[in-house]
């Protein structure tokens, strides 16, 4: 690198235009050399910048960063907006990269470097618009640009101050050709650079953190909004494809509104259905006293290994009949249903001894196919109780 | 072209999704659910309507859910204590502020849905409970929970009234045979 376009840099505070600009024009020419060793400085001209964009953005942010304090300037593409627009690009990117995405780049270890970089680019785009603004915000700028020390992974990005009006067309057309890589870098400045310029100016003389504000208040949708919604839509898109293996028969229907309507249409079935069982619950309930539904559910719990809800095992059938005998009158009906109940459900000569059986038995019983219930893994089931029975479905 | 970052934060909600749907399908849940759902229904007065009963069960549902997700939480504060929005803006347990409610919540997303797609989730988002103001991603995670919870649901009381049927009429079968022997 060369550092000589340094000194020269850095003493230009309210330089005329041209001196900087040329010297950011070289400096990115520079970079692309360094990037493409056939790189012809004369080529770099007009297409400095869109080579620059073609590079790998790995690449093209460790040579950005390469130079550091001491930045050859770069005899970069003739026009002058595509240098400034270069640098903002390159710092705008970054910083708008780092604020939403995590640069997938290496490029933590090399911005460092950038502070410099960054302040001279920022001076140099600054320049571009301005003089006067932009030797103030120039100034302003490189304390600020210094004071802020880039965070690992996030250099400090320049404000944008989007004076470079005239290629923003060219540029969002060169950055959209350019791969997605370089392209995330290239949106965000794009977008910081068609952003309002009187408004990044302002943030850049005003506030520390100026940058930030400007992502912010653009609001287009460019590319560092866009790269977040990416990764937005890649959520919900994976959350979809959930929701499409919950719901029967969605795998097949493409398309999120369609996949959310059957998702809708389920949701509502499934409520119905439960509204229209517990509305039969409900008409059968009185006719069951709660003690019947202990041994309902104990009946249950037999067949279908609800070892937690067989009620602490073998206990809760013993504590359910005395309970049901104490609560209720209907003792009478309690025998009756829980015989019965096994006969219907449960193997007949098993149903007695189910009951009993605290030991380690655990007979297993087939369902039978009246009742819809579900078959437990036996592995499953709660190894609280002894009385656990186990149905393989 | 997406960053590792959007991919793993896919990867891992995934993994979160997965659990969220394993965690209702197993054997065990449903134990659980059925259990607390019969203590539910024992609380219920008999003869307490239908209405009653649903709501017993929904908020077994919820409790069974452990109030780790949105619709569950919603469910049991709307019950214990009517509208105490508060809490449940509190976030439960787990999350606090962890989830900022965006109204404009498909908004968020403005670009990639479109207006049907959207409309959709408005719906969705009023169908799951307490989750009208929530984020695109996070309306279709509780959905997809919500989902797996109501199949649960459906299937524990299907189960439970097939067999309050049978015993009840088998007790009546019973009561009547008794009767005429006796």
């Amino acid at each position: 690198m060369e550092p000589g376009g340094s000194s020269g840099v850095g003493s230009v505070n309210s330089g005329t235009y041209t001196p900087e600009i040329a010297e950011s024009l070289r400096f990115e020419e520079e970079i692309q050399s360094l990037i493409d060793p056939s790189f012809d400085a004369s080529s770099a001209a007009g297409g400095s910048f869109t080579a620059l964009l073609g590079l790998p953005a790995n690449q093209a942010v460790e040579l950005l960063h390469h130079p550091g304090p001491g930045e050859p300037p770069a005899s970069a593409a003739s026009s002058s907006p595509i240098a400034g627009d270069l640098w903002r690009l390159r710092l705008v990117e970054q910083h708008a990269v780092t604020d939403t995405l995590r640069l997938p780049f290496g490029c933590s270890s090399t911005f460092p470097s950038d502070a410099a970089l960054v302040e001279r680019a920022a001076r140099f785009s600054v320049f571009a618009t301005d003089d006067s603004p932009a030797s103030s915000s120039g100034g302003g700028l490189s304390p600020e640009l210094k004071a802020e020390p880039p965070d690992s992974h996030s250099p400090p990005t320049l404000p944008v101050p989007a004076e470079k009006p005239r290629r923003p067309s060219k540029r969002k057309e060169c950055e959209k050709s350019k791969a997605k890589a370089v392209a995330k870098k290239s949106k965000s400045a794009e977008e910081n650079t068609s952003a309002a310029k009187p408004a990044a100016e302002e943030n850049t003389s005003g506030d520390k953190l100026p940058y930030v504000h400007v992502r912010a208040r653009r609001g287009q949708a460019t590319d560092s909004h866009s790269l977040a919604e990416r990764a937005r839509r890649e959520k919900i898109n994976a959350r979809m494809k959930l929701l499409q293996e919950l719901v029967p028969g969605c795998s097949k229907i493409t398309g999120t509104a369609l996949v959310l309507d059957e998702i809708i249409n389920h949701v509502q079935s499934l409520q119905r259905q439960v509204e229209f069982l517990s509305m039969k619950l409900a008409a059968v309930n009185p006719r069951i006293d709660f003690s019947g539904l202990d041994h309902i559910l104990s009946a249950e719990c037999g067949p279908l290994a609800m070892g937690s809800g067989c009620g602490g095992g073998a206990s809760d059938p013993a504590t359910w009949a005395s309970e049901t005998a104490a609560s209720t009158g209907g003792i009478r009906r309690m025998p009756p249903p829980q015989q019965i109940w096994h006969l219907d459900l449960v193997h007949p000569q098993q149903s007695s001894t189910v009951w009993e059986n605290n030991g380690a038995a655990h007979p297993h019983f087939l369902l039978s196919p009246a009742t819809s219930l579900v078959g437990y893994d036996p592995a499953s089931s709660v190894p609280l109780n002894s009385n656990q029975l186990k149905t393989e479905l | 072209m997406i960053s590792p970052s959007a991919s793993s934060a896919s990867s891992s909600s995934k993994k979160k999704m997965k659990q969220a749907e394993s965690k209702w399908r197993t054997a065990a849940q449903e134990r659980i659910y059925r259990r607390r759902l019969l203590e539910a229904l024992r609380s219920t007065a008999s003869g307490a309507g239908p209405r009653a009963v649903k709501e017993a069960a929904d908020s077994a549902l919820a409790l069974t859910a452990r109030g780790q997700s949105q619709w569950s939480r919603a469910i049991l504060l709307g019950r214990c204590r009517p509208r105490r929005k508060l809490l449940l803006k509190a976030g439960g347990k787990v999350r606090r502020g962890r989830r900022r409610p965006r109204p404009a919540a498909p908004v968020s997303v403005a670009v990639a849905t479109g207006k049907k797609v959207r409309d959709r989730l408005r719906v969705l988002g009023r169908l799951v409970p307490g989750c009208r103001q929530l984020s695109a991603p996070s309306l279709l995670e509780e959905a997809a929970d919500y989902v797996a919870a109501l199949e649960m649901q459906v299937k524990a009381m299907r189960a439970l009234a097939d067999a309050f049927s049978a015993a009840s009429l088998n007790a009546a079968a019973a009561g009547e045979a008794e009767s005429r022997v006796v």
